[in-house]
């Protein structure tokens, strides 16, 4: 176990590395956090009604509501995206190959590919918020910061198993990202992103109810903007625990599968 | 008796044909058609250095990577030390070095040093191991000065070296180096053969299976030299007991013969490439 998260913490020090060659990204992505705060506030600004507040599910502003929602798309996409971007780069670099002939575990390799994306991710997000926070009136102080963490966890867990099933195309296929494709485009209609989704036809409600973006966001938003327990959102929780016990076996073992295809085909290096 | 470094037992391998548009979502379920290895058998003793001698295309690469886990055999069977390359891929690699000719792998945007360093660890190395192993083979490959260098700076001579001694890093039992010298100049080549022959081969139990297309490097490395062609292993002997069969005066000329490639003598690569295709169609 200590070894593995050895291994883990190694990816995640190459990426830092590498990442810090690049400086100015962290400049210019942290003042694109602010124009999207920003974006953000002058749309709720616009459309901010006390109906359409009373609507909302905290009954706070739409502002609030709608920055948790695409703070948490950054989220999902990370989750959705981390695993094939990494592999693939691995793949154009030629270090894929040099990665599988070392004693890495196979879960190993695929947590390590991920683990510094969501790092970053979650610094975006904070840089986010705390925008949000300073300049725009967010209410950062009503948050459960362990219910929030608690959320994110396993939201990632959850979300990463969809990931992993998108990099295991990603070998086989060489491009494309179908189940970022189908679960954001779903989620962004039947997920609560950006909208209550009481406000959708039955039968949408219905495709939302077994979408687990709604859940997470749901538990999210309690969290962070009604200072939920984790407790509170035990519920949602156990859904998304659930939806990850299911979807993460399938999609290591779908991965594994994937690979050693590749391997009888020789098409691991190819793009 | 000691279990060979290597064996091969039959070893097949074909690959499906490559496809594009839509028909890439089948090329994954393929039937393989396309020959790489028809049958090899081949044994590599503990301390010993063969050398895979064929021309493009005969098999050689394909090999290596059957060995190094990077390939599943259509049919037959790898050991490494004892462990199926296929089942038991995880000891096979804690075994194993490994350098591939084409491609260097490494992060361009990472010094030499992280590359190594990064590299080491995930081979198990602690971090004060790893770094004693780098600075060795870093004096060794003559890399001191590049340590600090972001690979992207390097000459690929100099990142030659230095996935030649990521290969060596974690001192595994057994190396397998694909044209290990394709981007040396020629002093780099041949202090690079010398400390193969002196430091790896001689003093410690590392077993060699290499392929190359330098003949004085193949003659000065190899206690056997088994010469490939279209995927079938041809002969697998001493360089003087080859040339002596094949009543040559030099490897060249033995590999020549061996292959029906001297002059005058009918090409027979195609030929076999197609008999090799039949018997997999069949």
């Amino acid at each position: 176990m200590m070894r593995a998260l050895g291994s883990i913490w190694l990816f995640f020090w190459r990426d830092f590395i590498i990442a810090r060659t690049y400086r100015t990204v962290f400049v210019l992505e942290a003042i694109e956090a602010l124009f999207g705060a920003a974006m953000f506030y002058y749309v709720a600004r616009f459309v901010d009604t006390p109906e359409l507040q009373h609507a909302l599910p905290q009954g706070g502003s739409y502002f609030a509501f709608s920055l948790v929602g695409f703070v948490f798309l950054d989220y999902l996409n990370a989750a959705l995206d981390s695993f094939d971007r990494s592999l693939e780069e691995a793949r154009d670099s030629g270090t894929l190959e040099h990665l599988l002939v070392t004693q890495t575990s196979l879960p190993v390799f695929v947590a390590g590919s991920a683990i510094y994306p969501f790092a970053a991710t979650t610094l975006r997000i904070a840089v986010y918020l705390a925008w949000a926070a300073l300049l725009f009136g967010f209410p950062v102080f009503a948050a459960n910061w362990l219910a929030v963490f608690a959320v994110l966890v396993v939201a990632l867990l959850a979300f990463s198993g969809l990931g992993v099933l998108s990099a295991s195309y990603l070998l086989l296929f060489k491009r494309g990202n179908p189940a970022k494709w189908f679960f954001l485009g779903i989620s962004s209609v039947a997920g609560g992103m950006l909208f209550p989704v009481s406000i959708l036809p039955d039968w949408l409600q219905l495709v939302a109810r077994l979408n687990p973006v709604t859940y997470a966001l749901e538990a999210l938003r309690a969290a962070l903007l009604g200072g939920a327990s984790v407790a509170a959102v035990w519920r949602p929780l156990a859904i998304l625990l659930l939806f990850a016990a299911v979807i993460l076996p399938i999609s290591m073992a779908a991965f594994a599968w994937a690979l050693k295809r590749t391997k009888i085909n020789g098409t691991l290096s190819h793009n | 008796m000691a279990e060979p470094a290597i064996t091969v037992e039959s070893l097949k391998k074909s690959f499906p044909p490559a496809r594009s548009g839509w028909r890439t979502f089948f090329q994954p379920f393929e039937k393989p058609t396309a020959v790489a290895l028809a049958g090899v058998s081949l044994g590599v003793r503990e301390g010993e250095a063969v050398a895979l001698l064929g021309t493009n295309g005969a098999g050689k690469s394909t090999l290596l990577r059957i060995l190094a886990t990077l390939l599943v055999p259509t049919s037959g069977r790898a050991r490494v030390a004892g462990h199926d390359t296929v089942h038991e891929s995880s000891e096979v690699r804690r075994r194993l070095g490994y350098h591939a000719g084409t491609d260097h792998g490494f992060y361009p945007r990472l010094t030499a040093w992280q590359n190594l360093l990064f590299f080491g660890r995930l081979n198990q190395l602690s971090r004060s191991a790893a770094s004693q192993r780098i600075a060795t083979l870093a004096g060794q490959f003559q890399l001191s000065e590049a340590l600090d260098r972001q690979v992207r700076t390097l000459s690929s001579g100099t990142v030659q070296r230095l996935s030649l001694a990521r290969a060596l890093l974690h001192q595994p039992s057994v190396l397998l180096l694909d044209e290990p010298t394709r981007s040396l100049d020629a002093i780099a080549a041949a202090e690079f053969r010398r400390f193969l022959k002196a430091e790896i081969l001689r003093k410690g139990n590392t077993s060699l299976l290499f392929a190359s297309h330098t003949l004085p490097e193949v003659e000065q490395l190899a206690d056997r030299v088994a010469v490939i062609d279209a995927g079938r292993l041809l002969a697998c002997d001493a360089p003087s007991t080859l040339k002596l069969s094949a009543g040559a005066s030099s490897l060249e000329e033995a590999f020549l013969r061996l292959t029906g490639r001297e002059a005058g003598a009918p090409q027979n690569g195609p030929a076999q490439d197609n008999l090799a295709r039949k018997e997999i169609e069949e």
